[in-house]
């Protein structure tokens, strides 16, 4: 029996949590601290991100504003960020609530839901929430290491003010 | 607008008198960017006047009931679909006392109704019935010759084309098809003629003037110098063969390219234009991953109709792009992106992936989302000073061999002047 599937029933085991909640914190810290190339890392390799607005998500849309499949597509972005991409430099902070935790005992899978709150600090200092939402993930062990198997990213808003660059 | 109106804000004096420079179209004077009493102009002479106006997509109210709310210019409107399926538009603003009659995006409702003294409409902006309209008991009431007839949703004009559910405030106005001119109507057929699917939305607040996203969608020359992830990957190269098809007033435009051979132009090599250093593969391929959707081996185009819409076909990524003003800096910019009905899944999945190249995080073009500030934020001190548009020569004409051209931008000015008046 792998660390996940003895973890399941009623109480979610408080060790995987603390493992969950790091990476959902290191994540965004990471993000936060400008280190873009480390971001692809925290997912599995055939992982979704997908970036969305709540109306779409609700609507069973596939579109919203990012979707990327496979870590691919993330380097892609990362890499475009650094050379292509033109933008006025900003910096995010991330706010965290605690992450809702289960697991399909089944298949080993955690899924969490944690709510975010992002400020995006412009180089000429103003500070404007940028966004609110959720985090809706699927995280599994790879190679001894939690990962995303996939990140949706539900905007409650349907704005982006201005453009979106670096990544929730 | 009734003529009264029409009359009133033609004669609304700006208190500094505005004259367009001498050299016309090639010139846009910064004031235009920032003026508040042009702003409130344009309001009365472009989205209350003669022009149709996208209000929404027909598909988006499928049903008997259905409404969609929307803004043409700053005036709220609201579309619905009535029992027999026909499509109306009103102001949304009770006739009673102004407040928004509907106050969702979307709805289906059986009648509209006020929520502040519960005047209740049909879904055709009729008047049914007002609340205590014979009293209490008795007493109060409307007076004897109240006429639920004279009071109403104000009506827009509306007609449908291709999907699209366009309104207008003019009286006297051709259908849209003529308003469009043959060029614009027959692109618009082939990419919106057929069943639509529309495969999600977001908007972006982009802080500029509403003309300089106009503005920046008919700027051909920008393209592969602002944007240089297409420029990396070798898929929208000015070399490509394209050109800019303009309407007969100007104002709407065509910008197409065809696929051509990636060979590099020495304009490109030679100039010192900012060009990214890049992998000369992606590393998740798929994103590009297209098919040929049609044999006139057009695979991007941008077309514009005047004022604030947009029809985007890059590769096989479908999408409307309808900005609204909301202040003389601020603008929302709605992206809809679309496939047809009679998409495969393999199809839609192609549409899916594409739709990371454009938008608020677009890969290609996200840079329009500051870009236009940067020139509102650079221009706003300086109402005297004018741009400088003469790429591709002085005239204002279609340019059927090249791209490297702000003749599009100068049509849209073209355009602007004729139905502001200056």
């Amino acid at each position: 029996m792998n660390e996940l599937a003895s973890t399941a029933g009623a109480r979610f085991d408080p060790a995987l949590r603390e493992k969950i909640e790091n990476l959902i914190n290191d994540y965004a810290h990471a993000l936060d601290d400008e280190e873009i190339d480390r971001w692809p890392q925290f997912f599995t390799e055939s992982a979704v991100y997908h970036v969305t607005t709540r109306e779409n998500h609700e609507a069973g849309l596939p579109i919203g504003m990012i979707r990327c499949v496979g870590r691919g597509m993330m380097l892609d972005r990362v890499k475009a960020f650094h050379t292509a991409n033109i933008f006025e430099p900003h910096v995010y902070n991330h706010i965290l609530g605690r992450p809702s935790l289960s697991m399909e005992p089944s298949t080993s899978v955690c899924t969490a839901r944690c709510n975010f709150q992002v400020v995006r600090i412009m180089q000429d200092g103003r500070s404007d929430l940028y966004a609110t939402g959720k985090y809706l993930d699927t995280i599994v062990f790879e190679k001894g290491s939690l990962k995303f198997q996939e990140r949706i990213v539900v905007f409650d808003s349907r704005h982006v003010d201005i453009l979106m660059v670096v990544p929730i | 607008m009734s003529l009264a109106e029409t009359q009133l804000a033609a004669a609304a004096p700006l208190s500094t008198p505005f004259r367009w420079p001498e050299e016309g179209a090639a010139r846009a004077p910064y004031r235009l960017f920032s003026d508040q009493e042009i702003y409130a102009l344009e309001q009365s002479r472009i989205f209350r006047g003669p022009v149709w106006s996208f209000l929404c997509l027909e598909v988006e109210i499928p049903n008997p009931g259905d409404y969609r709310t929307t803004t043409v210019g700053e005036t709220p409107v609201v579309v619905t679909r009535d029992r027999d399926g026909v499509i109306h538009a009103m102001v949304n603003r009770c006739a009673h006392k102004g407040a928004l009659v509907c106050l969702k995006k979307k709805d289906n409702v059986a009648s509209l109704t006020c929520v502040y003294h519960a005047w209740n409409y049909e879904l055709d902006g009729k008047l049914k019935g007002v609340a205590f309209r014979n009293g209490v008991r008795g007493h109060g009431g409307m007076p004897k010759d109240f006429d639920v007839a004279d009071h109403r949703l104000q009506p827009l004009k509306v007609e449908i084309f291709c999907g699209m559910v366009f309104g207008t405030f003019a009286d006297e106005i051709d259908t849209v098809e003529a308003y469009l001119g043959p060029d614009m109507s027959e692109f618009i057929k082939r990419n919106l003629g057929r069943p639509l699917r529309v495969l999600g939305t977001h908007s972006q607040i982009i802080h500029n003037n509403w003309k300089l996203y106009a503005e920046n969608l008919r700027d051909s020359y920008h393209a592969t110098l602002l944007h240089t992830f297409y420029t990396t990957f070798k898929v929208n190269r000015l070399d490509m063969d394209g050109g800019i098809i303009l309407s007969d007033r100007k104002w709407h435009h065509i910008s197409y390219a065809r696929r051509a051979k990636m060979d590099e132009a020495a304009e490109y090599s030679q100039s010192n234009v900012h060009s990214a250093s890049y992998d000369s593969a992606l590393e998740g391929p798929g994103l590009l991953e297209a098919w040929e959707e049609f044999d006139d081996g057009i695979t991007h185009s941008i077309q514009t109709i005047f004022p604030n819409l947009c029809v985007q076909f890059t590769l096989n990524s479908l999408a409307i792009r309808f900005f609204a003003p909301r202040g003389v800096d601020k603008t929302e910019l709605f992206w809809i992106y679309l496939g047809y009905e009679r998409d495969t899944e393999e199809q839609s999945q192609m549409r899916v992936m594409q739709s990371n190249l454009t938008g608020a995080a677009g890969l290609v073009s996200l840079e329009d989302g500051c870009i236009n500030e940067f020139v509102q934020r650079g221009t706003r001190s300086s109402p005297h000073s004018a741009s400088f548009m003469e790429m591709g020569g002085r005239e204002v004409q279609s340019e059927r061999n090249s791209r490297a051209t702000e003749t599009a931008v100068r049509g849209f000015w073209h355009g602007y002047r004729d139905i502001m008046g200056f």
